[in-house]
């Protein structure tokens, strides 16, 4: 876990960051150490200009002896804040004052300089070392000089200070955001340990395992969400596979051994051509069937798996209905069937073309199927309620309302009906289509007979695949 | 006609040649797509089959160099792929038609001519005409032996497609894509009942039918039997 956390995104960001932000603090403390040293600079260059002035006016107005008298007091103030004085002969011979020597490299221009103080220079009981001092120095009028210098031990002792709070605040800085850092890497890596327990799961064959959610709506949430919907269609998709592998093996078996039984049976004994011929015309009926059904399976797995999407396009189903009603008009006619067409003008939906016009001609043959001879059919498109609906109605036997739901099942023929030809598959085409296009598929009892209803919303076009 | 067959499949290519030379046509086969682009090229082809998934360079590809080196030979595709994603695909390779495996072998050889002789009349006619039925595509008026004949807006369509095709076989699956532009295979005949309604409008009272029902494979619009 340790060695992990190293690696995770967030303890390299909490590094990145905690580097970032030292040098941030580290350039606003410096501003203010370097501000802070100009001040504490200009305050004792000032000060010392002005015990100069003090020191050179007392010398004029009270005469050379007082001033040696105070030069030979002690240093003036005590403590850090030490300030050191010293006259020197003109000769330079003899010398009054708190320094042991004068210090070399002094000029008597009455500027203040940091200068270098040898220890040597330095009386004994004073706890200053060597170092640059700030010192003043001016020529008197009969050429001696005086001189004005300050310890430094204030200036360091502010700048130490000054130091020392900048290393705490940049220790704090980066210690606070390494340690935000290591706690959120800590919570993401629990998290996503999560997520990564659930891709093994599901890798181990456990399809049904989906990510947890924390109930907090974050970022994580959104993605476990988003995992788990895409998991789901993912179940989905492989659902419906295994359903067509099943259902093709199911349903090809069949109509597979009857084609290999005639063909074998033909061989058995020495034909005349016409016989032969037969066989293979039959043979040939029954791989169209087979094809037939193949081809039904797949666009049925297709349009569950939302794969016909990438062919969306505006479609004039006025239209659309309309000439697949008329197509199948005369069809019916044939079987005394009467079509009537109550189609609403100007109705336009998104979607597929192909699978609509293959949904509205699989409930016109359906009806044709199985409404009987005499039937009346209506077949119907108007808007409602927000939705577009097809209807397809009849006057035929009906289904009884407890086996609706069997009908849109794959392959159900219902008993009365197992003797007729068809795939068995064109009404769950149809819910497949719907589903497709975000809608569903009811049948009702049109009292007598049977009325299915392919309803799409108008506005919810774009929806994923339905589920189921 | 001279056929280039493009095709992987060694034992469908050999059915193939076989039952397109049995049907009157010259085939030349290429195993790859290599080899196909190459005898494409450089041969004189009336039409070229090509197999959509080949070794070495896929049939799509093959269609697309040829329409870009300014060969307008047409082409027909051939896809085990059954998507209507996959046909758009085809046809905007520059492939002129689209048939999906397994296909019925009668299908094939209808559309094969129906390509062929597509683009042989480059001035737009304006009056089909078959035996004594003609159709005039500037008035729509359709006329058998100077009498006039009532159809539907489909009728009309059907006609025309029929026209455009005379003595050709046209199959159940071509008309239902070219006329009603519907790419689907119903499973009633839907088709025999328009072609028997427009039979009955154009033939019934003439001493000659034109419009002939090909068993097992369509119908065909024409003056001979």
């Amino acid at each position: 876990m340790k060695a992990r956390l190293l690696h995770t995104t967030a303890i390299r960001l909490a590094l990145r960051y905690a580097v970032f932000y030292a040098l941030l603090t580290g350039a606003g403390l410096g501003v203010l150490y370097w501000a802070t040293s100009r001040y504490v600079d200009a305050q004792i260059s000032a000060g010392l200009e002005n015990e100069l002035a003090v020191l050179v006016k007392v010398d004029r107005q009270e005469g050379r002896q007082r001033l040696l008298a105070i030069l030979r007091q002690p240093p003036m103030m005590e403590g850090e804040n030490r300030r050191y004085l010293l006259w020197q002969s003109a000769d330079g011979q003899t010398r009054v004052g708190d320094l042991k020597g004068w210090p070399p490299g002094l000029s008597a221009d009455q500027r203040v300089r940091n200068i270098w103080i040898e220890d040597a220079l330095i009386p004994h009981q004073v706890e200053d070392q060597d170092g640059y001092w700030p010192m003043v120095a001016t020529r008197l009028d009969d050429g001696s000089q005086l001189l004005v210098a300050q310890s430094v031990r204030l200036a360091e002792n502010l700048q130490e200070f000054i130091l020392t709070a900048m290393g705490i605040i940049l220790l704090v800085t980066v210690g606070l955001t390494l340690i935000l850092g290591w706690r959120m890497g800590r919570q993401m890596l629990e998290r996503v340990d999560l997520i990564n327990d659930t891709a093994r799961q599901i890798r181990q064959g456990n399809l049904s395992m989906r990510v947890p959610s924390s109930g907090r709506n974050d970022e994580f949430d959104e993605l476990a969400e988003h995992l788990n919907r895409m998991l789901n269609y993912i179940e989905q998709l492989i659902r419906g596979m295994q359903e067509v592998t099943d259902n093709v093996a199911h349903d090809l078996r069949r109509p597979l051994s009857r084609l290999r039984n005639r063909l074998e049976v033909t061989l058995l004994e020495a034909r005349d051509e016409a016989a032969y011929r037969q066989t293979m015309q039959d043979a040939i009926s029954d791989i169209e069937g087979m094809i037939r059904t193949f081809n039904a399976l797949l666009e049925i797995a297709q349009a569950e798996a939302g794969s016909y999407r990438g062919e969306w396009e505006a479609i004039d189903l006025s239209t659309l209905t309309r000439d697949i009603g008329t197509l199948y008009k005369d069809l019916l006619e044939e079987q005394n069937q009467q079509l009537h067409l109550h189609i609403e003008d100007g109705i336009t939906i998104r979607g597929n073309r192909h699978l609509m016009a293959q949904a509205i001609s699989n409930l016109l043959e359906n009806a044709h199927q199985y409404a009987g001879p005499d039937a009346q059919i209506e077949l119907l498109l108007k808007r409602q309620q927000g939705q577009v609906v097809i209807t397809v109605r009849d006057n035929g036997p009906g289904i009884p309302a407890e086996q609706h739901k069997r009908v849109l099942q794959r392959f159900t023929r219902l008993d009365s009906a197992r003797s007729s030809s068809g795939s068995g598959l064109g009404l769950s085409l149809v819910s497949a289509v719907a589903g497709l296009h975000g809608g569903s598929l009811t049948l009702e009892d049109n009292q007598p007979g049977l009325s299915i209803s392919l309803s799409i919303p108008l506005s919810s076009q774009h929806s994923a695949p339905q589920q189921g | 006609m001279h056929i280039l067959l493009i095709e992987d499949d060694q034992e469908a290519a050999a059915y193939l040649s076989k039952g397109l030379s049995e049907s009157g046509h010259v085939v030349d086969h290429a195993a790859d797509g290599e080899d196909g682009l190459h005898m494409a090229l450089n041969g004189d082809y009336d039409i070229l089959v090509v197999d959509r998934m080949l070794p070495k360079r896929d049939g799509l590809s093959i269609i697309r160099m040829l329409r870009a080196d300014g060969k307008t030979t047409p082409a027909l595709v051939l896809s085990a792929l059954g998507e209507v994603d996959d046909r758009i695909e085809g046809l905007r390779a520059g492939g002129d038609d689209y048939l999906v495996k397994p296909y019925a072998f009668g299908e094939l050889l209808a559309r094969l001519d129906a390509l062929t002789r597509r683009g042989s009349d480059a001035t737009a006619p304006t009056l089909l005409k078959v035996g004594d039925l003609e159709l005039d595509l500037v008035t729509h008026k359709v006329r058998r032996a100077g009498k006039e004949i009532r159809l539907q807006p489909k009728e009309l369509q059907l006609l025309e497609y029929l026209l455009r095709h005379a003595d050709q076989v046209v199959t159940r699956t071509m008309l239902l894509e070219q006329v009603w532009d519907f790419h689907f295979d119903p499973e009633t005949n839907v088709i025999d009942t328009q072609i028997s309604r427009l039979r009955s409008k154009i033939d019934k009272g003439f001493e000659r039918p034109l419009l002939h029902t090909i068993r097992g494979r369509g119908y065909r619009l024409s003056e001979s039997d």
